[in-house]
C-alpha cells in the first residue's frame, strides 16, 4: 500500500514520538472509560426518578432476550441450561473422581460446596456477559453508528442515563431472580446426575447436601453475582456507546466487550472470594 | 400460515447450520486449500486470543485451588492442594477458559468480519466469479479456530498450573515439592488427551457457528450486532453441552 498523504512531511522523532502517543491514548482511554462508569452510577438514581418506563422495558426485554434468542427461550433458559451443564459437571467429575478414592459418599458435599462458591458465580458470569450484556452493545453500538445516540442528545434526552445507567439497573434487578434459577439448575442437575445415572442413594446424597450447603455461602455467592453484574454491564454499555467503524465495527465492539467483562468478572470472583472467605475459609467441616 | 413459518425457524436454521456443516468438512479436503487466508486467520485469533486467555485463567485457577484448599486444610491434608490443581485445571479449566477466548475474541471477531461482507454482497460477488466462499472464507476460518483452540489449550493449562502453584507455594504456604508431587496423584495422560480432545472440538465447533451466523446474517448493519451477539450465545451453549458429554464419555477410559 502506497502512502496517500505524501504531501505531510515526516516528524522528527517519529517513531519515539509514536510510542509517546500511543501510551498517551490509551492513558486517555481509561481516563474516558473511568469517567464514562462514574457517569453511569452516579446517574442511576436520575433514571429510576425520570426514565423509569424504558426502565421497565429493559428490565422485561433482557428477562427475555431479543431476537432470535426468544426462540430458545430467553435469557432464563440460556442462563438455567449453563448452569444445569455445570452441575451436571459436579456428578460427573465429581463422583467418579472422588469414587476412585473410595469417597462418592461425599458428592452431595461436593455440590454443595464447589456449586456455591466456585461453579455458579464463574458460569453466570460468563452467561450474563454473553446473554444481557452482548445485547446491550449490539444495541447501543447499532445506535451509535446510526447517529440515534447524538439524536438523542439533541432532543435534551441525558443519554448516558437514558441508555447506561437504565441497563446497569435493570440487568441488577434482572440477576435476582436469574440467580435463583441458576443455583437451582446446578443443584437438582448434580442431585439427577448423582443419583438418577450414577445410582447413588438419594439419602445418602441428602444428607451431606443438607449438612454442608451454607445459607451464609449461598447469600454471599448471591452478592457476588450482583457486583459481577453492576461490572459487566458497565463494562458492555463503555463499548457499545464508543462503537465506530460501521457493521463490522459493532461486531468487533461486542467480541471486545466480550472479552473484557469476561476477564474482569473473573478478577472480581476472586478479589470477593478472598475478601470473604479469607484465610481460614469460613468453612467448618463439622456443619 | 405466518404462524407456522414462524415455528419453522429454528429447525430451518439448525437445518441450514448442518447443511453448511457438511459442505465445510467436504470443502476441507479438495483443493485449492486455501493456505494464505488459513495463516493469516490462525495468527490474527491468535493475536486477540492470547493475552486475553492467559488473564482469565489465572483467576479462576486461583479461585479453584482457594477454594478446595479450604477443604484440604480442614481434612490437614493441604499436602494434596496439587491433585486438586492439577484435575480442576486439566480437566475443566483449561479446555472452558481456552474456548470462552477463542469464541469470545476470535470467533465474534470472524462473525463480524463475514457478516459484513455479506451485508455488502461481497460473498455473491465471489460466487459471480466462480469462487466459493464456503471453500474460501469459512474452511480457513474454521480450521484456524480449531488449531488455535487446540495449541492455546495446552499453554493455558500450563499457566493455571504456575498460576495455582504461586498462590498455594507462596500464599497459602503448601510446601513446594508436596505440590509438584501431588499433581500427577490422580491425572494422567489420559486426562491430558481428553482435555486437548475437548479444546479440539470446541475450537470446530466455535468455527462453524461463528461462520454460520456471519454467512447468513440478515436485517443489515443492525443485524451484525445481533449476528455476533447470538454467536456468542450458541457457541457457549454448545461448548458447555459438549463440554459435560465429552468429559462423561471421557472419564470412563481416565478414572479406574
Amino acid at each position: 500500500m502506497t502512502p496517500i498523504s505524501t504531501s505531510v512531511p515526516s516528524r522528527p522523532f517519529g517513531r519515539l514520538l509514536n510510542v509517546v502517543d500511543d501510551f498517551a491514548a490509551g492513558w486517555n482511554r481509561i481516563g474516558g472509560q473511568v469517567r464514562f462508569y462514574a457517569e453511569t452510577l452516579a446517574a442511576v438514581p436520575d433514571a429510576v426518578v425520570h426514565y423509569r418506563t424504558e426502565l421497565l422495558r429493559l428490565i422485561a426485554q433482557m428477562g427475555l432476550g431479543s431476537g432470535a434468542l426468544v426462540v430458545v427461550g430467553g435469557t432464563v433458559a440460556i442462563v438455567g441450561f449453563l448452569t444445569m451443564t455445570t452441575g451436571a459437571l459436579v456428578a460427573v467429575q465429581g463422583y467418579n473422581q472422588l469414587a476412585s478414592v473410595g469417597f462418592e459418599a461425599l458428592t452431595g458435599f461436593a455440590s454443595a460446596f464447589f456449586n456455591v462458591r466456585l461453579i455458579v458465580p464463574g458460569t453466570t458470569s460468563v452467561a450474563l456477559s454473553a446473554t444481557i450484556g452482548a445485547a446491550a452493545t449490539a444495541q447501543l453500538g447499532a445506535m451509535r453508528i446510526n447517529e440515534e445516540i447524538d439524536a438523542l442528545e439533541v432532543m435534551g434526552i441525558r443519554s448516558v442515563t437514558f441508555l447506561a445507567s437504565t441497563r446497569v439497573l435493570a440487568g441488577v434487578i434482572v440477576v435476582i431472580p436469574l440467580y435463583c434459577v441458576a443455583v437451582m439448575m446446578a443443584f437438582v442437575a448434580a442431585r439427577f446426575g448423582t443419583t438418577v445415572v450414577y445410582g447413588q442413594g438419594s439419602g445418602v446424597y441428602d444428607h451431606y447436601f443438607g449438612t454442608f450447603l451454607s445459607p451464609t455461602d449461598l447469600i454471599w455467592s448471591f452478592f457476588q453475582c450482583v457486583a459481577m453484574t453492576v461490572v459487566i454491564m458497565l463494562v458492555h454499555t463503555y463499548y457499545g456507546f464508543t462503537a465506530s467503524g460501521g457493521p463490522a465495527g459493532v461486531g468487533e465492539a461486542v467480541g471486545r466487550a466480550v472479552r473484557t467483562s469476561m476477564v474482569v468478572a473473573a478478577v472480581e470472583i476472586v478479589m470477593i472470594s478472598l475478601a470473604v472467605y479469607g484465610q481460614s475459609g469460613n468453612f467448618n467441616l463439622a456443619g | 400460515m405466518v404462524s407456522a413459518q414462524v415455528a419453522a425457524r429454528p429447525f430451518r436454521a439448525l437445518g441450514g447450520f448442518f447443511a453448511m456443516s457438511l459442505d465445510t468438512f467436504a470443502l476441507m479436503f479438495q483443493r485449492p486449500f486455501a493456505w494464505r487466508e488459513y495463516v493469516i486467520q490462525t495468527w490474527f485469533v491468535a493475536r486477540v486470543s492470547v493475552l486475553p486467555a492467559l488473564m482469565l485463567t489465572m483467576p479462576y485457577s486461583v479461585l479453584l485451588v482457594f477454594t478446595f484448599n479450604i477443604l484440604l486444610n480442614e481434612f490437614g491434608a493441604s499436602d494434596f492442594s496439587g491433585t486438586g490443581a492439577a484435575i480442576g485445571t486439566v480437566n475443566q479449566i483449561g479446555p472452558i477458559v481456552t474456548v470462552l477466548v477463542v469464541s469470545g475474541a476470535g470467533a465474534t471477531a470472524m462473525c463480524a468480519d463475514l457478516g459484513a461482507r455479506t451485508i455488502r454482497d461481497e460473498l455473491d460477488a465471489l460466487r459471480v466469479m466462480g469462487i466459493n466462499p464456503i471453500q474460501a472464507l469459512v474452511v480457513p476460518r474454521v480450521l484456524a479456530a480449531t488449531t488455535v483452540a487446540l495449541a492455546l489449550s495446552a499453554s493455558v493449562i500450563i499457566v493455571g498450573l504456575a498460576g495455582a502453584f504461586l498462590f498455594c507455594v507462596h500464599i497459602q504456604n503448601v510446601s513446594a515439592g508436596a505440590f509438584i508431587s501431588g499433581l500427577t496423584l490422580l491425572t494422567g495422560a489420559g486426562d491430558v488427551l481428553v482435555s486437548l480432545v475437548k479444546a479440539t472440538l470446541f475450537g470446530l465447533a466455535a468455527g462453524l457457528i461463528s461462520c454460520y451466523k456471519g454467512v447468513y446474517v440478515g436485517g443489515g448493519p443492525a443485524g451484525v450486532g445481533h449476528a455476533v451477539n447470538e454467536t456468542v450465545v450458541f457457541t457457549f451453549m454448545v461448548l458447555f453441552a459438549i463440554n459435560v458429554i465429552v468429559t462423561a464419555v471421557g472419564i470412563q477410559f481416565t478414572v479406574s
